[in-house]
């Protein structure tokens, strides 16, 4: 499904010049759950904002089944974006002045839903994450656990082929953190892929790959066996 | 602490470079505009300040109740002059002083002239000086103009003729060709604030109608003050001022209820119904004016003031929970705030004074040099500075410190301090305020520019194209060379018509007088009486309806009337008129044509009931219609012509258009005034809510990023900015309409020809502030939409 060769990104400020990625090649199949993990600052959020079309990097391709998205304009990335792409964060970003229900219709409505499917599709989202008596509560009323819930229901709310994930659990306790992970894995399951940045070896035993990165470079990569085994 | 509040703020200040420079200019601004709009208000207020005894002192003015109209003027009836004091109980003193326009001649031994010049002169009577406490620069004239044939020059006067104030006295200055003036003194100038811009005056007793017994006669240039008794007032000579109208006007039976009346010294600048010889009034409704325009403006700019330092709160919501933690006061947070204020809002001033003295130039020269200010006149402009930026240092700071220093510190700390975005914050309600002031600035301007246009545009029912007005001297020596002037004038190429008259159609300077129509006094109005010989009405293309023009003559021997006359007679049909007898003059003279209706004064009357006859001693103006090709040549060679001819007199010329434009002088200056404030209310209100702006976008940085990896495009994020801005906008353009409404409609209420008042104005303005708004939001909003998103997203 993805197909990365040779990326770099460079970051200038004033005083320095950080190369965050340093010729990554990657590949990534359909219906794939891949992590990225390693040290802090080896790229693994970059990796995933250039994947997600959230910035641009400086060289290199990066094909998404056949097309090539780095010579897409800004337009064409956010359509591109937002028709075959969800997003989780570390830090859920939810929108304050909006309820749990308004957050996850939000990009229905960027994709142009019409209003009754959108109830439909958010009512259906809201049932699965568990959080139904919840939908009328604005984020700073839930619990880290239950905001990541509805960061996940937005995320999963389109449909999207790709979910791109950064730390999803880095904000929770581990009981929080498994149900999310729990979360992500059924949806790989129903044939989403998932990419996944984090910290933890226990969350990346939940996918089927592990690629490991250091000073923005791809320097290993091990296959889950038996998680590959179930996909096989 | 004081210091260390001090140092805080600076730093506040500094860090929030960008809404410190929209809060100082916005202030600036506004305060210049404030600070100009005292300075024109004062020196309006001071007209005839400063003499001793102005408490004391009034002018008498003449009154007239007709039962269609009411009359004024600033002037009296010559026999006044000489009883009033005896029959008034409780005036010290009186003087009559009466305006004349002469030649002027300083001679040389030869009796060569060294100097002639046409000046304005007033003849006064000697109390005149004791009254308004003249004072004299050279030894005080025991019997300053007791005597006939006395002259007292002012300095400027005195330099002009004679070199300087000593070698003036004793010299001898000829009034028209042969009164000769012994100068008797010489005073200060009148200051430019002054109701009397004296420069000659003539002792009262070379005046040759002194002794003019008329009543009924009432000239505007006759003024007469009194100085009433030590501790009286006009309230306390009310009975017996009764008594005198009674026993020389009423007993008299003078009529239309003439009587005198009092105006206090200072009120004469503000007259509303009475003249002045400085031809300056300005009426209390415009100071009113004016001031509110300065409040609109300084609340205009508090209001920036204050939206912008409330939306900066929440920034500083972190550092007021780490104060009180601290063991902070609620009182020294607000008092830290407040020094935040006032040194902005000190900042301002200064700025503002550079401006403001920046401006006074230009100022002035709006007003023609009637208007003389500066930032330096007088103390108390200084106090209302101070009190300016103590006003607007509270107004605008005060409920900032109040919402600043409320925050509760547990939620202060933890940043979790929300803008209220919803709801009906203050912040609206005070965009929406502002916005409505300068929706009813625009509309008023848009109002005022295009009644000024239509009353230009107006067709006025006669053609005084390339027509221009030359003095005509008119003594009777003059008027024996009429005959041969008029046709050596036709003589000139590109003169193509020749009249004598006494002024142009449309003119304020023809008389009224009360009239008997076939035989039957009129009490509904006076007839205008218009002197203009038998080529008037064709060089004008004044259109007869009924009757015949008169034959060429030298006094009234017919009447023509004009429609309006007819139609307060009560005369339907003008062949009716013909033959009916007017007698305004003790002579009964018939009609013997009718004209077309024409504008005969400024639009803001209705046209008069007219007559218009023959009346050579009246002609004082010569028309002359001349050839648009050859219009400067002529113009060069009538000159040359008229100065041979009259050679002791001033050569005056002026297009007939340029006079009738220059009646809309007030309106003018008050269309550039309101133009200039609208601008400067409008650009700080946008300032103002560019700020805002800014705020706002900063505020819901990370909202757009995350609508933006949601799939938002960037035009329904700066949508989504916009809107409510553009919502309050058009909010406040609902307000502003009624009240708008209202205001021009006033305005426009004292035309007597007035444009129609559609709904184009409003439309305008709003589609002016929907555009601007949108502009101004939009550079602001794009900016922040194409940001780059990462960022916002990354860090908590
Ligand atoms: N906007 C930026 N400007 C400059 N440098 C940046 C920027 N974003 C990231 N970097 C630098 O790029 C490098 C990679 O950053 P990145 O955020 O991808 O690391 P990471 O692997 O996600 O680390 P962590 O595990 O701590 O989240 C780091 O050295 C970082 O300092
Ligand atoms: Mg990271």
């Amino acid at each position: 499904m993805i197909t990365i060769e040779n990326l770099e990104k460079v970051y200038k400020t004033e005083e320095i010049e950080t190369t965050a990625l340093n010729g990554i090649n990657l590949h990534v199949a359909t219906g794939e759950f891949v992590s990225i993990m390693g040290p802090s600052g080896c790229g693994k959020s970059t990796l995933l904002n250039v994947m997600g079309l959230l910035d641009k990097p400086e060289s290199g391709s990066y094909k998404f089944i056949d097309t090539e998205l780095l010579t897409l304009n800004d337009r064409e990335r956010s359509n591109f974006r937002k028709r075959n792409m969800g997003f989780v964060f570390q830090n859920f970003n939810l929108i304050d002045e909006l309820t749990v229900f308004e957050n996850i219709e939000l990009p229905l409505i960027y994709n142009k839903v019409p209003a009754g499917e959108r109830k439909k599709l958010v009512n259906e989202i809201i049932g699965r994450m568990n959080i139904v008596n919840r939908s009328g509560h604005f984020p700073q009323q839930l619990s880290g656990g239950q905001q990541q819930r509805v960061a996940v229901a937005r995320a999963l709310v389109t449909k999207p082929k790709l979910v791109l994930a950064d730390e999803p659990t880095g904000n929770l306790d581990s009981t929080h953190g498994n149900e999310v992970m729990e979360l992500l894995c059924e949806l790989n399951e129903t044939g989403t892929t998932i990419v996944m940045v984090t910290h933890s070896s226990h969350d990346a035993s939940f996918s089927n790959r592990i690629i490991n990165l250091k000073d923005g470079h791809v320097i290993s990569e091990k296959i889950n066996k038996g998680k590959t085994e179930e996909l096989i | 602490m004081f210091k260390l509040n001090l140092k805080i703020a600076l730093r506040n200040l500094w860090k929030n470079k960008g809404y410190t420079f929209i809060n100082v200019i916005g202030l600036s601004i506004g305060m210049a505009s404030c600070i100009l709009i005292f300075l024109f208000i004062r020196y309006q207020l001071s007209f005839d300040e400063g003499i001793k005894n102005e408490d004391r002192i009034y002018r008498f003015v003449t009154e007239w109740k007709y039962d269609a109209f009411d009359d004024y003027s600033n002037a009296v009836a010559i026999p006044a002059v000489k009883v009033a004091k005896n029959e008034i109980a409780g005036i010290e003193k009186s003087a009559a002083i009466f305006r004349r326009w002469s030649i002027l001649r300083v001679k040389d031994a030869s009796g060569k002239d060294l100097f002639k010049q046409d000046e304005t002169i007033y003849y006064v009577e000697p109390d005149f000086f004791d009254i308004f406490g003249m004072r004299w620069l050279t030894a005080k004239p025991t019997q300053a103009l007791s005597q006939p044939n006395t002259v007292a020059l002012s300095e400027t006067a005195a330099q002009q003729y004679f070199g300087n104030a000593q070698t003036a006295i004793g010299k001898t200055v000829t009034m028209a060709n042969n009164t000769p003036l012994k100068v008797s003194g010489v005073f200060k100038d009148m200051p430019k604030n002054s109701s009397f811009p004296l420069n000659i005056m003539v002792s009262y007793e070379t005046y040759p109608d002194k002794n003019g017994d008329c009543w009924d006669c009432v000239s505007s240039g006759n003024e007469f003050y009194v100085l009433l008794k030590e501790g009286l007032t006009a309230k306390d000579i009310e009975g017996s001022l009764a008594q005198f109208n009674k026993k020389n006007y009423a007993d008299r039976k003078v009529a239309g209820n003439q009587v005198n009346k009092m105006e206090a010294l200072r009120d004469i600048h503000f007259s509303e119904h009475y003249d002045n010889f400085s031809y300056n009034t300005i009426s209390k409704t415009e100071i009113y004016g004016l001031a509110i325009i300065a409040l609109f403006l300084i609340v205009t700019a508090c209001i920036n003031f204050v939206n912008l330092s409330t939306a900066q709160a929440i920034n500083r919501a972190k550092e007021v929970g780490v104060r009180k933690v601290m063991g902070s006061l609620r009182k020294q947070l607000m008092l830290q705030f407040l020094t935040e204020t006032f040194l902005v809002t000190l900042a301002a001033m200064l700025i503002a004074c550079v401006l403001a003295e920046l401006a006074i130039p230009q100022m002035e020269n709006l007003f023609k040099g009637t208007v003389s200010i500066g930032l330096f006149q007088h103390p108390v402009i200084f106090v209302f500075m101070l009190l300016l930026v103590l006003f607007v240092g509270l107004l605008a700071g005060f409920y900032p410190a109040v919402v600043m220093s409320g925050f509760t510190p547990a939620l202060a700390i933890k940043n979790k301090i929300t803008l209220n975005t919803g709801g009906l914050s203050l912040r609206k309600i005070l965009v929406v305020v502002q916005f409505s002031i300068a929706i009813i600035l625009i509309i008023s301007t848009i109002v005022v520019m295009r009644q000024m246009q239509y009353v230009q545009q107006k067709q006025l029912g006669f053609n005084a194209n390339e027509v221009m007005m030359i003095s005509l001297p008119n003594d009777s020596l003059s008027r024996l060379k009429h005959e041969s002037f008029k046709e050596r004038l036709l003589k000139i190429p590109g003169v193509n018509k020749v009249s004598f008259c006494q002024d142009a159609p449309l003119s304020p300077n023809i008389n009224s007088s009360d009239f008997a129509f076939n035989g039957i006094k009129n009490k509904d109005f006076e007839v205008r009486r218009m002197k203009a010989d038998e080529d008037y009405f064709d060089l004008f293309d004044l259109k007869l309806i009924a009757g015949k023009l008169f034959a060429k003559s030298d006094t009234a021997n017919g009447y023509v009337v004009n429609e309006t006359f007819l139609k307060k007679v009560h005369i339907t049909n003008p062949q009716d008129a013909l033959g009916k007898m007017i007698n305004s003059t003790g002579q009964n003279i018939p009609i013997i044509g009718v004209i077309k209706d024409f504008n005969d004064l400024s639009l803001k009357e209705n046209i008069s009931g007219l007559t218009i006859s023959a009346g050579k001693t009246s002609y004082w103006r010569a028309a002359i219609k001349l050839d648009t090709k050859q219009l400067f040549v002529a113009d060069k060679k009538v000159e040359a012509l008229w100065n041979s001819i009259f050679p002791n007199y001033i050569y005056y010329s002026k297009f007939v258009n340029e006079n009738i434009n220059g009646q809309y002088e007030t309106e003018k200056v008050m269309g550039i005034l309101f133009k200039v404030f609208a601008g400067v209310i409008i650009f700080i209100s946008f300032i103002g809510l560019f700020g805002l702006m800014s705020f706002v976008a900063t505020q819901r940085t990370k909202e757009m990023a995350i609508r933006k990896v949601l799939g938002a495009t960037t035009f329904e994020l700066v949508k989504m900015l916009n809107g409510s801005f553009l919502l309050m906008v058009f909010i406040a353009n609902l307000v502003a309409w009624p009240v708008a409404y209202l205001i021009v409609n006033g305005w426009l209420n004292g035309f007597a020809y007035r444009m129609e008042l559609n709904v184009w104005p409003f439309v305008l303005a709003m589609l002016i502030t929907m555009f601007i708004t949108l502009l101004t939001v939009s550079i602001r909003s794009y900016k922040a939409a194409v940001a780059n998103t990462i960022d916002a997203l990354k860090y908590e």
